[in-house]
C-alpha cells in the first residue's frame, strides 16, 4: 500500500506547486479544513474558559457548599445553577475543566512517551526485542480496555494521599487516573511508530549515518524520529480526546477522580439521576465534555488530512 | 483455492452493493429509530388473570440458599419460599411461626440458668413436597452450618451452640456453654434434611449442592420456579402452603443495578415495588404516584471515631476535641436538604431500639462556637494563622475515609467545609467497598488504622437485638490478630466489660439497664457520631395493597398482598 | 502455511500465559472478596479466618496461581481445619477446562459465563451489524463526495455522536423513548431488562427490550467506523489503478462498486474481524444502564466483590478469542491478498 515511488501525475502536481516543507503545506491544508479551524477556535474558547475562569472565581468557591441552596436553576448569581449539595456549578466545570483537560493532556504525554519508546526500539532493533516488545503490545491489546480500566483503577485505587501542585490540593485519585489511561492508550501509537521505523530504517539516509558510526540513540532520535512526527501528532491529538472520554467512563462507574475535586467526568455521574429534575447538573459539564472531544476530533481529522505525505489535495 | 477466493471476494462486494444501493427503504429493516418504531409494548393487562407483581432489586442475590447466602437481598428472598423459626412485625416484634412460642424464662422455653432453649415445633408445618418439617430438619440445619467441610457465609451464631437434642419430632433442645443473647438470630432459614442428607452422604460437602441455587423444596407462600442470572427471578404461589395461601399469583424479581434506571422503571410502572431508594429519588417516585414507605431495619449512618495512641491523630485522644467535631458539624440542615427532611439525625447507635435507647441520648447540637471555645480551651489554637489549628507544632489535619456512595461523599464536602470553618483540615478519602474493609493483614485502610473518621450504616448485630462487639478489646487488629475489626482501635475497659456482659443477659430488663451504660458511654466519649437514620426505603406501586414490612423479616406477611 | 499456524500458535500460549500472570497479580491485589461478604454488616473475625482457609486464600500467591492453572487434585489439601492436609483437592485447573468456583455465589465460573454469552452476544452482534450496515452507507457515501455539504454535516453529525459519553446517550435515550413518550402517550420503549414478566420471554419482547440498548451502543460505535470506512475508500480511489480505470472512461458506478470496493473491502473486513472477540467481553456501562444480563455486567459485579475467578475467567475468555481471531484474520488475509506471503 506505502508506494514509494512518485508516479508521473504526482511529479507534475511537483512541478506545478512551488516546493513547500511538509509543514507549510500541512498548514495550507489545515487551513482549507473548515472544521478544523473551527475545532482549533472552540478549544482556544475552552481553554480560555477553564484557565481565564479562574480569575472569576476561586478554587474555595468552587467548592463552597450550602445544602440550603442545592439544586437551583441558573441565575444571575448562578449562572450555570447549582447541585445537589449548593455549590455553583460554573465555578466547578472552571476547575474541573482545568482538572479534565490536564488529565487529558498528562496521560496524552504519558501514552506517547511510552508509545514512541517501545515502538522505536521494537521497530530499529528488530529481532528478539521486537518480538518480545510487541507481545507485550499484543497483551494488552487482547483486554477489551474499559476492563484493563477498571482492574487497574482498583489496583492503584487504594491509598493514594492528596496531592499538593503549585499550591493546590488535589485527590491522589488523579494522578492514578493519569496514570492508568496512559498505561492503557499506548499500544496503537507503538505500532504506528515500529512500522514508521521499520520502513525509515533501511532508507539511504540512515545506512548512510549508520556507516559513519553515528550511535544508535543519535539515529533513533535525530535521523528517524523526526520523520516520524507527523503520524504521532495525529495520534496523540485524538488520544486526548479518548483520555477525556475515558476518565468519564471510569468516574461513571464510580473508579475516577474523587470528590471533592471536580471534574467534568465526575460531575456528569452523580448528575445522572437528575436527569429530569435538574437538567443544568449534566447539560453543562455534559456540553463541555463533548464540546472538547469534538473540537479536538476536528483538529486531528484536519491534522490528519494535512500532514499525510501521501495526500496530494491542497 | 482460486475458485473459492473469487467465491468469497463476490461475496463481500455483493454484501457492499446491497447495502450501498439499498439507500433509505433498507433503514426499515432496522431498528435504528426506536423514535419512529411503530411496536407498542404489551403493557395491557395480560391474557390471564394470573397476578404477577414485579419487584425490581439493585443487587443479584449470590446463592439461594440460607447456609451459603451473603447480602441483604438474599436474606429477603427467603422471605418468599424458605422460612424462620420465629418472623417479625411491622413493629418489628418477634412471633412464633414454626415454633408455638417463643421461648422465655416465663415459659420455660429458657431454663434458669440460661444454657437450654427448648422450641416446640407446630405439627402442622410441611415442605412444599409435604414432608413435615421436624425437629430433625433444625438439627441438620445447624449441623450442616457449622460443619468444616461446608464452605458456609457464617458460622455465627450457630457456632455458640454446642449440641441439638431431638427427644421427639416437634421439639428441638439447644445446649449452650454460656447463656447467649444471639440465640434469636438462629434458623433464620432451614434447609429440608431429606433432600440434602443424600447429598451430603454421596459428596462430602453440601457446597455444590443443586438445591443451593435452585431449591426446588420449600416451605414458604411461595415455591421457587427459576432463575436466570443477571437476569430476573420467579417465584409461584406454593398450593401446599400449611399457612393461609398467598393472593398474588406470582413474584417476578427483576435485577436492576442502577438506581437511576430502577427509579425510571418504578415510575414507568416497569416494576411494583423497589428497595433500597435514595432520598434523591424519592421527589420523582412521589410525584409519579408512587408510594414510599420506610422501615426502621436497625441502621444508622454515622461516623465512628478512631481513638489509638499509635494511630490516631494527637488531638483525637482528647474527648473534648472529639466532642467539637461532633458539634461542628451542621448534620440536622445536612438531612433536611440533601436527604430531604426523610431521616433524623440519630443521638444514639440504638435509635431504632427506643427500648434499649432508653433514655434516648440526643445528638450533639450544631455549635460552631461552642467548638471553637472547646478547641481553644484543649490547647488547639491557629498559632502560624494559616487557618488551621495546631498544637506543639502538629497541625489539626485528619482524615475521614468512607465508601464511593454518593451521599457519603456529599457530607465529607460539607462536613470538610464545616470543619475548615472551626479550624480543622479534613481530607477526604473515598474506597471501594471490598479494599475499605480489607483486613489488616490485607492493609486494609479502615483496619491498618490509616482513618480517624470512620463513616459507613450499620446496625447492632442481630437486630431487633442490641448486641455489639466491634469495640470489644479481643477485636483489636494487630500481627497476632489480623483479622480483628476493631478498626477504631477502642480498648476502653469499662466499655469492654459491659460489652461482655451485655451478651450474655438473657433477661431484657437487666440487658436493658447495661446497654444503656453502653449508650451513654458512647455518647460521653464520643465514639460515634450519628449522621442520619438509614431505615429501609421502599417504593411501592400504588396498585399493591395490604403491604407491611418489618425491618427484620421484611415480608412477613406477603401472603396478604394483593393486586387492586 | 501449516507451518505458521504452528508458530502463531506457539507464539500465542506463552502470550496468554503472561497476560494470566500478569492479571492474577493485579487482580490479588485489588481488594478482600471476604470483606464485602456479610452483606450489610461487616464480617466477623471468625467468619473470615474460617473462609480464608476453606476458599484458599491464606495460600502463597504463586500456590494459588498455580491451583487455577493446573488444579489441586495432585496434592493433599486441608480440608476441615486442623492444619494437616487430609484429602485431594477437587480442582483441575483452566488448562484442563475448570475455571475454578465464584468465590461469591460458589457456582462454577463456567456456568455463570455460559449463562452470559448468549445474552451478550445477542445485543452485541446486533449492534455490530447495525453499526456495520449504517456505516456502510454513509462511508460509502461521504467518501464519495468528500468535502461536500453533505459529507460536512454528516461528518460533524457523526462527530457528536463519537463524542458523546456512552451512558449520557443511554440515559438520555431512556428517559425521551420510555418516560416522556410515555407522558405524551405516545408508543413508548420498556427501560430495562430483556421482557416483561407478565408477557414472558417472546422473541417479541426480547426484540422491543434490545432497541434502547443497541441504539446507544450503534450510535457510538458508527461514527468509529464511518470514519474508516471513509478514508479507506478515500485512500482507495487515490490510488493509480482507480485514476487508470476512470482515465479509461469506465462508468462510474463500475470504478467504484468494482475497482474501489473491492480493494476497500480486505482492510474493512479485517477490522470488522479483529473487533469480533472483543463482543464477548459485552458492553460494561449499557449494561449495567439496561439491567442486561450480559458479560459486562458479570464482570462489574464479580471485580466489585474482587471475585478472582470469575474476573479471570471472562478476561482469559476474551484473551484466548482475540489471539484465535487474530490467526484466522490473518491466514484468511493472506489467503485473499496474493502479496503476503507467510515463509
Amino acid at each position: 500500500m506505502n508506494n514509494q515511488t512518485p508516479t508521473l501525475s504526482e511529479l507534475a502536481d511537483d512541478l506545478i506547486t512551488p516546493p513547500l516543507t511538509l509543514w507549510q503545506l500541512g498548514w495550507l491544508r489545515f487551513r482549507r479544513h473548515k472544521m478544523a479551524l473551527f475545532g482549533g477556535v472552540i478549544l482556544i474558547l475552552l481553554f480560555i474558559f477553564a484557565f481565564g475562569g479562574a480569575f472569576l472565581y476561586t478554587e474555595k468557591y468552587a467548592n463552597f457548599n450550602d445544602t440550603s441552596q442545592r439544586l437551583l436553576a441558573p441565575s444571575a448569581e448562578h449562572p450555570f445553577g447549582t447541585d445537589s449539595i449548593g455549590r455553583d456549578i460554573l465555578a466547578r466545570t472552571i476547575y474541573g475543566g482545568q482538572i479534565s483537560l490536564f488529565i487529558g493532556l498528562v496521560s496524552v504525554i504519558i501514552e506517547t512517551i511510552l508509545g514512541i519508546i517501545i515502538g522505536a526500539l521494537a521497530g530499529y532493533y528488530g529481532g528478539v526485542i521486537d518480538a518480545i516488545l510487541m507481545r507485550i503490545t499484543e497483551a494488552m491489546l487482547n483486554i477489551p480496555t474499559i476492563f484493563l480500566l477498571i482492574v487497574m483503577a482498583k489496583f492503584f485505587g487504594g491509598n493514594v494521599p492528596e496531592i499538593e501542585i503549585a499550591g493546590r490540593v488535589f485527590s491522589g485519585s488523579v494522578i492514578v487516573i493519569i496514570v492508568i489511561i496512559g498505561a492503557t492508550s499506548w499500544m496503537y501509537l507503538a505500532r504506528i511508530v515500529r512500522a514508521e521505523f521499520l520502513s525509515l530504517k533501511e532508507n539511504e539516509f540512515i545506512l548512510a549515518a549508520r556507516a559513519t558510526g553515528t550511535s544508535n540513540s543519535q539515529i533513533i532520535f535525530y535521523h528517524i524520529l523526526p520523520n516520524t512526527v507527523a503520524p504521532i501528532i495525529v495520534s496523540s491529538t485524538l488520544s486526548v480526546a479518548n483520555a477525556i472520554l475515558a476518565e468519564a467512563y471510569i468516574s461513571f462507574l464510580g473508579l475516577g477522580v474523587m470528590p471533592p475535586t471536580a471534574t467534568w467526568g465526575n460531575m456528569l455521574e452523580s448528575s445522572a439521576k437528575y436527569l429530569d429534575s435538574a437538567p443544568w447538573l449534566w447539560f453543562f459539564p455534559g456540553m463541555l465534555i463533548l464540546l472538547t472531544v469534538l473540537s479536538i476530533n476536528f483538529i486531528g481529522d484536519g491534522m490528519r488530512d494535512a500532514l499525510d505525505p501521501r495526500s496530494r489535495t491542497i | 483455492m482460486n475458485h473459492m477466493k473469487s467465491v468469497l471476494f463476490l461475496m463481500v462486494v455483493a454484501m457492499l452493493l446491497l447495502s450501498a444501493c439499498g439507500g433509505g427503504s433498507a433503514a426499515t429493516s432496522v431498528p435504528e429509530q426506536p423514535g419512529d418504531a411503530t411496536e407498542v409494548p404489551a403493557t395491557d393487562a395480560p391474557a390471564s388473570e394470573k397476578k404477577v407483581v414485579t419487584f425490581s432489586w439493585t443487587q443479584e442475590f449470590t446463592s439461594l440458599s440460607p447456609l451459603y447466602s451473603t447480602g441483604w437481598f438474599t436474606a429477603v428472598t427467603q422471605q418468599f419460599w424458605n422460612c424462620w423459626a420465629w418472623n417479625y412485625d411491622e413493629n418489628n416484634e418477634p412471633y412464633p411461626y414454626l415454633v408455638t412460642e417463643m421461648p422465655s424464662f416465663e415459659n420455660g422455653g429458657i431454663s434458669e440458668d440460661g444454657l437450654t432453649i427448648t422450641l416446640h415445633l407446630r405439627d402442622d408445618i410441611k415442605w412444599s413436597d409435604n414432608e413435615p418439617i421436624t425437629s430433625e430438619d433444625f438439627r441438620f440445619s445447624w449441623a450442616m452450618n457449622i460443619d468444616p467441610k461446608n464452605i458456609v457465609s457464617s458460622t455465627y451464631p450457630e457456632d455458640l451452640v454446642t449440641s441439638i437434642d431431638t427427644p421427639d419430632a416437634q421439639t428441638v433442645v439447644l445446649h449452650f456453654d454460656t447463656p447467649s443473647v444471639a440465640w434469636q438470630s438462629l434458623f433464620t432459614g432451614i434447609v429440608p434434611a431429606h433432600i440434602l442428607q443424600p447429598v451430603y452422604d454421596a459428596e462430602g460437602t453440601l457446597d455444590n449442592a443443586e438445591w443451593n441455587n435452585n431449591p426446588s423444596v420449600g416451605c414458604g407462600p411461595y415455591n421457587f420456579a427459576e432463575w436466570e442470572s443477571g437476569s430476573y427471578a420467579r417465584f409461584v404461589r406454593n398450593d401446599n402452603y400449611f399457612d393461609a395461601p398467598a393472593k398474588i399469583d406470582e413474584i417476578f424479581i427483576r435485577f436492576v443495578p442502577d438506581d437511576t434506571a430502577q427509579t425510571t422503571a418504578l415510575v414507568a410502572g416497569d416494576a411494583d415495588l423497589g428497595a433500597f431508594i435514595p432520598y434523591s429519588e424519592v421527589p420523582r417516585l412521589k410525584e409519579a404516584g408512587v408510594e414510599i414507605m420506610t422501615q426502621p431495619s436497625g441502621f444508622n449512618e454515622g461516623i465512628f471515631l478512631q481513638v489509638s495512641e499509635d494511630f490516631s491523630h494527637p488531638a483525637m485522644l482528647d474527648v473534648n476535641v472529639r466532642k467539637a467535631v461532633a458539634m461542628s458539624i451542621d448534620f440536622d440542615s445536612f438531612n433536611q436538604d440533601v436527604n430531604l427532611g426523610l431521616v433524623k439525625t440519630p443521638g444514639s447507635f440504638w435509635d431504632a431500639l427506643p427500648y434499649y435507647n432508653d433514655p434516648p441520648v440526643e445528638p450533639y447540637p450544631y455549635d460552631p462556637e461552642g467548638a471553637k471555645a472547646l478547641l481553644d480551651a484543649a490547647g488547639w489554637v491557629d498559632s502560624n494563622e494559616d487557618g488551621t489549628r495546631d498544637k506543639d507544632g502538629v497541625e489539626f489535619i485528619i482524615q475521614h475515609g468512607a465508601t464511593t456512595r454518593e451521599v457519603r461523599q456529599e457530607l465529607q464536602a460539607v462536613a470538610q467545609q464545616q470543619l475548615a470553618d472551626v479550624g480543622i483540615e479534613l481530607e477526604i478519602l473515598n474506597f471501594d467497598a471490598d479494599l475499605f474493609f480489607a483486613t489488616y493483614a490485607d492493609a486494609g485502610p479502615t483496619y491498618s488504622g490509616e482513618l480517624d473518621l470512620q463513616e459507613w450504616s450499620d446496625t447492632p448485630s442481630g437486630f431487633p437485638d442490641p448486641d455489639i462487639y466491634y469495640w470489644l478489646c479481643s477485636e483489636v487488629p494487630s500481627d497476632d490478630n489480623p483479622s480483628g475489626t476493631n478498626s477504631f482501635y477502642i480498648c476502653d475497659e469499662e466499655l469492654d466489660a459491659l460489652i461482655q456482659e451485655q451478651a450474655s443477659q438473657l433477661d431484657p430488663a437487666e440487658r436493658q439497664e447495661t446497654v444503656s451504660k453502653i449508650n451513654q458511654i458512647f455518647h460521653d466519649k464520643v465514639y460515634w457520631i450519628g449522621a442520619w437514620q438509614d431505615p429501609d426505603v421502599w417504593a411501592v406501586s400504588s396498585r399493591l395493597t395490604g403491604v407491611k414490612f418489618s425491618g427484620v423479616t421484611p415480608f412477613f406477611n406477603i401472603t396478604e398482598w394483593d393486586i387492586k | 502455511m501449516v507451518r505458521y499456524i504452528v508458530k502463531r500458535l506457539f507464539q500465542g500460549l506463552p502470550l496468554l500465559l503472561v497476560i494470566s500472570i500478569t492479571l492474577f497479580l493485579l487482580m490479588m491485589n485489588i481488594g478482600d472478596p471476604i470483606a464485602t461478604m456479610g452483606g450489610r454488616t461487616i464480617t466477623r473475625q471468625s467468619d473470615r479466618e474460617r473462609l480464608t482457609r476453606q476458599l484458599g486464600l491464606d495460600k502463597p500467591i504463586s500456590v494459588q496461581y498455580l491451583y487455577w492453572l493446573i488444579g489441586n487434585d495432585w496434592t493433599k489439601v486441608d480440608s476441615d481445619g486442623d492444619g494437616i492436609p487430609d484429602n485431594y483437592g477437587t480442582r483441575h485447573g483452566i488448562l484442563r477446562g475448570d475455571f475454578g468456583t465464584s468465590l461469591v455465589t460458589r457456582k462454577p465460573v463456567t456456568e455463570l459465563i455460559g449463562e452470559r454469552i448468549p445474552n451478550t452476544l445477542l445485543l452485541m452482534v446486533a449492534s455490530e451489524v447495525v453499526t456495520v450496515f449504517f456505516a456502510l452507507l454513509f462511508g460509502i457515501y461521504s467518501a464519495l463526495r468528500q468535502y461536500s455539504v453533505m459529507d460536512n454535516i454528516m461528518t460533524a453529525l457523526l462527530f457528536i455522536a463519537y463524542s458523546m459519553p456512552i451512558f449520557f446517550v443511554s440515559l438520555m435515550s431512556m428517559y425521551i423513548f420510555a418516560v416522556l413518550f410515555k407522558k405524551w402517550g405516545l408508543p413508548y420503549l420498556p427501560t430495562v431488562g430483556m421482557f416483561d414478566p407478565q408477557v414472558g420471554k417472546t422473541p417479541w419482547q426480547i426484540f422491543i427490550h434490545m432497541i434502547l440498548p443497541v441504539f446507544s451502543l450503534s450510535v457510538t460505535y458508527f461514527a468509529a467506523y464511518s470514519r474508516y470506512i471513509r478514508s479507506t475508500m478515500l485512500e482507495v480511489l487515490s490510488q493509480d489503478y482507480v485514476r487508470t480505470a476512470r482515465s479509461k472512461g469506465l462508468p462510474r458506478r463500475q470504478v467504484v462498486y468494482i475497482h474501489a470496493l473491492k480493494n476497500a473491502a480486505l482492510p474493512i473486513v479485517t477490522v470488522i474481524g479483529l473487533d469480533l472477540p472483543f463482543l464477548l467481553g459485552g458492553a460494561v456501562v449499557t449494561e449495567r444502564i439496561f439491567a442486561w444480563p450480559g458479560m459486562g455486567r458479570l464482570f462489574l459485579d464479580h471485580v466489585s466483590r474482587s471475585d478472582l475467578p470469575v474476573v479471570m475467567g471472562i478476561l482469559m475468555l476474551v484473551a484466548t478469542a482475540v489471539v484465535v481471531f487474530q490467526i484466522i484474520t490473518d491466514i484468511i488475509y493472506a489467503w485473499l491478498d496474493p502479496r503476503i506471503r507467510f515463509d
